[in-house]
């Protein structure tokens, strides 16, 4: 278990404020926040580059913070992999290996497992500068784990793929992270990529941890306005709330929970349902009209005019079309009223 | 219509950056070759140019025109025949070889673990020992002998001296080492930084986090990444040692004045017993009359200079790039 206390340093123009976070042991957990946020120094902190100003880092209850990074056993993979250039595809693998001085039978046999668990065993005598970039992640992903590490850090390890390769990736780190049964911490600036993988996600910002959670839970509570917005909760509307009732833009809502005060509210497009105008009805149904209908891939983006621009996420098991009159359902129970920011 | 654009947009795109890269290529190489020729050109002119005197020095020695070098010493023959059996000239090359080596070795020994610091860590007054060495690169070498006849005749390293009884100015060993470093150190310097400084300190981070040591990171992620670069830089050091005139000849003049007892034991236990290695002999030469030895001298050490700028490039041409 990674337990980070307090955490405050800077690093250039780069700062860290006060980080508190618990990671699980075999837990996948991803850093998501937008550039300069803090990311990248939060995992140069816990590989031992540079020594923070404040607080402590401790691994399985041990204070790592005096420890030099080569004693962490924490592996970490940039974003450009830095693969070593001068060494084959086997030789980066074996390198830890060799640096923790295991015989030679042994770095050869954990050697060939990994290149066929990642399937690149016809890569072993290659070097790196004549790899894609998907064989370089795959070198990059078997040299940090040779090692059994009890932490493997990912600096943003797939903004270096295509789209496709990406998704792909992001299965087999999944697959890998649940097959060595390491703690694997993942930085990235794109949420799509988080929830792909993540057990849990840490949103930073501006060198705070503002939130930590699993998905479900960060998409439907956001803590404040940022991180709504950077979810892509596209329904965010400055709101009164006055107990159950949510006041926007002269629209009354109903809610489950009970606040006081001038928040944003912010709903998830996808969980809003258009229905034909004739069939509605009930709490928080409203009527409008189809301003908008882009076709996406899995679903059809609709924006309604109910008096507030309502996006609407929706399998096209029916399709509106611009002009057509309709009413939305907003339910009570996925309304979130969050700190502006 | 704009369905249309989009499909013809991106092969548009790719054909035009395909044609500039190829007209930029060939402008690159246009300029390239014509400015490498007109190098080529020019210094094969300067060359040549210089060459008759060696051919007039074969007609001099028939003549008997030139007579004065030395009382035991025929008129030199040069390359017509006989220069390289001249002990004056294996004495020079000796000790030129000997102590640029020496000078080489204790700047590469210094220089490459400053550089490496200077590149990698934070350190206080990091800026002002970089402008110092380099700034020494575009002063005369006299000044720099100069500085060093004023650093070693007064305060500490005159105190040193005096407790370790020897003279460093006017030796051949340090005098001539110290003075021949100091510029070979700051080339070289420039070089090894720029080498580090090329090789992204990533490599050696993520070495240490899967359990290397910071020296074994060193030893074997980042100094053979740099190793063609650190080589260029030992050529660099060494060719500087030899190119050195301005500051050996300030720092310890020529000896020509002293009487043989100057020279130390260790000095004539090397047969060592002339302080004119090939960059001073050559003024020295010329300096006596001798202009013909002097061009013979020179040729020398363009020769060697020629070979260690080939090697260099040659090793630098198998580099990393990052």
């Amino acid at each position: 278990m990674i337990e980070i206390q307090n955490l405050s340093g800077s690093l250039g123009e780069f700062c860290l404020r006060n980080i508190d976070l618990t990671v699980q042991d075999g837990e996948y957990m991803v850093l998501l926040g937008p550039t300069g946020a803090g990311k990248t120094v939060l995992i140069e902190y816990m590989v031992g580059m540079y020594r923070q100003r404040e607080g402590v880092i401790l691994v399985d209850g041990e204070d790592i913070t005096p420890l030099y990074t080569e004693e962490r056993n924490i592996a970490y993979v940039p974003q450009d992999y830095a693969l070593f250039p001068n060494l084959s595809v086997a030789g980066n693998i074996a390198y830890g290996l060799e640096a923790k001085r295991h015989p030679k039978k042994e770095i050869t046999r954990i050697t060939e497992e990994i290149l066929d668990a990642l399937g690149i065993g016809h890569l072993r005598h290659r070097m790196p500068l004549n790899l894609s970039g998907g064989e370089k992640q795959r070198v990059a992903l078997g040299r940090a784990l040779a090692t059994r590490p009890k932490v493997v850090l990912l600096d943003e390890p797939l903004s270096a793929l295509d789209e496709n390769l990406r998704a792909q990736m992001s299965r087999e780190l999944r697959d890998l992270q649940q097959s060595s049964k390491a703690t694997f911490v993942h930085v990235c600036h794109n949420f799509e990529e988080a929830s792909a993988v993540a057990d849990r996600i840490a949103i930073m910002n501006n060198g705070f941890l503002v939130q930590v959670g699993t998905l479900e839970e960060v998409k439907a509570q956001p803590k404040n306005e940022f991180v709504a917005r950077f979810l892509k909760t596209q329904n965010i509307f400055p709101a009164v709330a006055d107990g159950t009732k949510v006041l926007v833009n002269g629209i009354q809502l109903e809610k489950k929970s009970s606040t006081r005060g001038d928040m944003v509210m912010a709903i998830r497009p996808e969980k809003l349902r258009i229905h034909p105008d004739n069939e509605a009805g009930g709490l928080n149904a409203f009527r409008g009209t189809i301003v908008e209908a882009i076709p996406r891939p899995h679903f059809i983006e609709y924006t309604v005019d109910v008096g507030l621009k309502l996006t609407v996420f929706q399998i096209a098991e029916r399709e509106y079309r611009v002009g057509d009159a309709v009413t939305v359902q907003v339910p009570a129970e996925h309304i979130a009223l969050v700190e502006k920011v | 219509m704009s369905g249309e654009e989009c499909s013809r947009g991106p092969s548009a795109k790719a054909a035009s950056p395909g044609k500039k890269a190829a007209s930029d290529r060939l402008l690159f190489k246009t300029f390239f070759y014509s400015f490498a020729g007109f190098l080529f050109l020019f210094s094969a002119y300067l060359f040549l140019s210089n060459f008759d005197q060696l051919l007039v020095t074969e007609a001099a020695v028939k003549t008997r025109e030139l007579t004065t070098w030395g009382e035991d010493r025929e008129i030199l023959n040069l390359f017509a025949g006989g220069f390289w059996k001249d002990p004056y000239f294996w004495k020079s090359l000796n000790l030129t070889l000997m102590i640029t080596i020496l000078t080489t070795i204790l700047a590469s020994l210094v220089g490459i673990p400053t550089a490496y610091a200077l590149s990698r860590y934070r350190i206080p007054g990091k800026t002002v020992i970089e402008v110092l060495f380099s700034s020494m690169l575009v002063i005369p070498a006299s000044s720099v002998g100069l500085c060093l006849i004023v650093m070693f005749n007064y305060g500490p390293f005159w105190h040193l001296q005096e407790k370790l009884g020897f003279r460093f100015a006017h030796s051949i060993f340090p005098g001539m080492i110290i003075a021949s470093f100091v510029l070979s150190f700051a080339l070289g310097l420039s070089a090894w930084k720029a080498t580090f400084d090329s090789v992204n300190p990533r490599f050696e981070q993520v070495a240490r986090s899967l359990g290397s040591s910071r020296w074994r990171a060193f030893r074997t992620v980042t100094l053979p990444m740099a190793k063609s670069g650190l080589a260029a830089g030992i050529i660099l050091a060494w060719t500087r040692a030899m190119a050195e005139f301005g500051a050996v000849l300030f720092f310890c003049g020529t000896f020509r004045e002293l009487p043989p007892a100057r020279f130390s034991n260790l000095e004539r236990a090397l047969h060592i017993d002339q302080a004119d290695w090939l960059s001073v002999a050559i003024w020295a030469q010329v300096e006596y009359g001798n202009v013909e030895y002097g061009f013979a001298l020179a040729y020398i050490l363009v020769l060697i200079g020629g070979i260690s700028v080939y090697a260099m490039h040659r090793i630098g041409a198998k580099g990393y790039i990052w």
